[in-house]
């Protein structure tokens, strides 16, 4: 019951803390609603970015060409490899009549083949990988390159590199620069935080007076940094919610292709769960460094 | 380690200084070698023709100026040695009214009593209705869920001290308790505060002597008090009886 009572005053007062602080709270809101602002543009484009790469990933594809010779029993063989191969998670023969079937359809490349007289294709297989084994793509083209009757292995290697790379640069490079701002909102917010403990020296020299402990001395105005986090945050959600609503139609009208809703609603309530977690560690972290203040220790 | 009641019955000296030294913020001294007791249960009424020194005085007995030399000893230990555990220990035994200890603002009266019941660890819905019979005595019940802007000085005056009080402290320590407190407040803060000093709580105030007197034979108590002065660095013990 003490525990519960206690807890409610706690809420309370940083609560009322918050109404108070009166303009000084309206700043650390606005300062924490700025930095969440920035923040999740960081935290979105990863999102995307993840999102796609992940989508990617999941249609991972090699070519797999037999060589002119290849038998049907030849085929059948390479068939029962990858049917029984660990890394593939589906694979297709796409028979040489097919491909050339599936080229002819631009019709400069008909003409070519006109010109030839023959079919210039071969057998080959469209290899789909799982999605854990994307990394072994290497390891599975060497596999199946060891087998005579296959001419070549095709899975765009480098430009696959290039993207994951450039994917994982952005990455950290967003964690990066989110640390930045999340370090700098925290000091800003601190120092706002000081000056409303400042305002109020009086009023915490007289709790020490009546010798008030610990909890109650810090607890509201650890609770005050949480609320005013929280506010900012809030603040944060409702403008992404609307932007992405506005944007996406926006997108899908004059593009023809909503980007915004590549991803998933549960990823945008994740970051929106993310970004009302930061945005309250922001607040009671910055409560936390302004009662660490030289002065603040010594009067409390 | 002693529990309060039977520090109480033992009578022990609850402050005692030993050749003490004591300046002002400026430099100046206050007190200049100089030994004191107050016996625990005593009610004693500091005078000094300099109201800086009844001040820094009194809050060098709260913990809060260091003596500049000698003992000061509260329950035979030093306060200025305590461990910040045993310093909150001390101060949630005493309260304290001082010119600069200012009743929160954006709390109503009512609330700002009850701060200091919470903070001694009263958590209870009987401390509000401890409350509301100490704000009734005093005849500030209609003001209960005031703020402090609503209040005269003399009543301002009057909370301070009720919010001192309320938990019954073992030692009181009160800057000018009475000042601007006239007329019936007067009569009703004096007999709290005796009644307070009958319980047991040792009182330790700082009064102007002139007006101070003149109030106190209007309450018409026959009372035991402990004048004291400071003056020229030394503290004389003046008269123990009153009426």
């Amino acid at each position: 019951m003490n525990f519960i009572s206690r807890l409610g005053y706690v809420i309370k007062e940083g609560f009322l803390q918050v109404i108070r602080a009166g303009g000084l709270s309206v700043a650390v809101v606005v300062i924490v609603a700025a930095t969440l602002l920035q923040l999740s543009l960081f935290l979105g484009v990863s999102r995307v970015l993840d999102h796609a790469f992940s989508s990617a990933n999941q249609k991972f594809e090699m070519a797999v060409f037999l060589s002119a010779a290849t038998t049907q029993a030849d085929t059948a063989r390479i068939q029962d490899l990858l049917s029984h191969d660990a890394r593939v998670a589906s694979f297709q023969l796409v028979t040489k009549e097919a491909a050339l079937q599936e080229f002819r359809k631009d019709p400069s490349i008909d003409q070519m083949v006109r010109a030839l007289g023959e079919n210039p294709l071969t057998d080959s297989f469209t290899v789909v990988l799982k999605n854990e084994a994307t990394g072994q793509a290497d390891s599975l083209a060497a596999d199946l390159k060891k087998e005579s009757r296959v001419e070549e292995v095709s899975y765009g290697k480098g430009e696959w590199e290039t993207v994951s790379n450039l994917a994982r640069v952005i990455r950290w490079a967003g964690l990066l620069m989110a640390s930045l701002v999340f370090l700098t909102a925290l000091f800003i917010v601190a120092n706002t935080l000081t000056l409303a403990l400042w305002a109020r020296r009086e009023d915490m020299l007289s709790m020490v007076r009546l010798g008030a402990p610990v909890w109650m001395r810090w607890g509201p105005y650890l609770c005050e940094g949480i609320f005013q986090g929280l506010m900012g945050s809030v603040i944060v959600m409702v403008f992404l919610e609307a932007t992405r609503r506005a944007a996406g139609a926006a997108l899908q009208k004059y593009s023809g292709f909503d980007l915004l809703a590549t991803l998933p609603a549960q990823d945008w309530f994740s970051l929106y769960l993310h970004l009302m977690v930061i945005g309250m560690v922001i607040g009671m972290l910055g409560a936390f460094w302004a009662l660490q203040k030289k002065w603040v220790k010594e009067l409390l | 380690m002693r529990s309060r009641d039977s520090c109480r019955n033992l009578k022990t000296m609850l402050i005692q200084g030993f050749h003490l030294s004591q300046t002002d913020a400026s430099g100046l001294p206050i007190l200049e070698d100089t030994y004191f007791s107050f016996p625990e249960g005593s009610y004693t009424v500091l005078l000094s023709e300099n109201v800086l020194a009844s001040t820094v005085f009194l809050k060098m007995l709260a913990g809060e100026y260091r003596p500049a030399a000698g003992t000061l000893r509260i329950d035979h230990q030093d306060p200025y040695t305590f461990s910040s555990s045993q310093k909150r220990r001390w101060i949630s035994e005493v309260g304290v009214v001082f010119s600069d200890f200012k009743l929160f603002l954006d709390r109503t009266v009512e609330e700002n009593i009850l701060f200091t019941l919470r903070a001694k660890g009263f958590w209870d819905e009987q401390s509000l209705g401890a409350v509301e019979v100490l704000l009734s005595r005093a005849g500030l019940a209609d003001k209960a869920k005031s703020l402090p802007e609503a209040l005269t000085e003399g009543e301002k005056q009057l909370v301070m001290v009720l919010r001192a009080m309320i938990f019954r402290p073992r030692l009181l320590l009160a800057d000018d308790p009475f000042l601007g407190v006239e007329g019936s407040a007067f009569g009703i803060l004096f007999k709290f505060l005796w009644e307070l000093n009958k319980t047991g709580t040792t009182i330790v105030i700082s009064a102007r002597q002139a007006s101070f007197l003149e109030e106190v034979k209007k309450t018409g108590e026959s009372l035991k008090l402990r004048w004291v002065q400071i003056d020229g660095g030394k503290i004389y013990i003046l008269e123990e009886k009153v009426s």
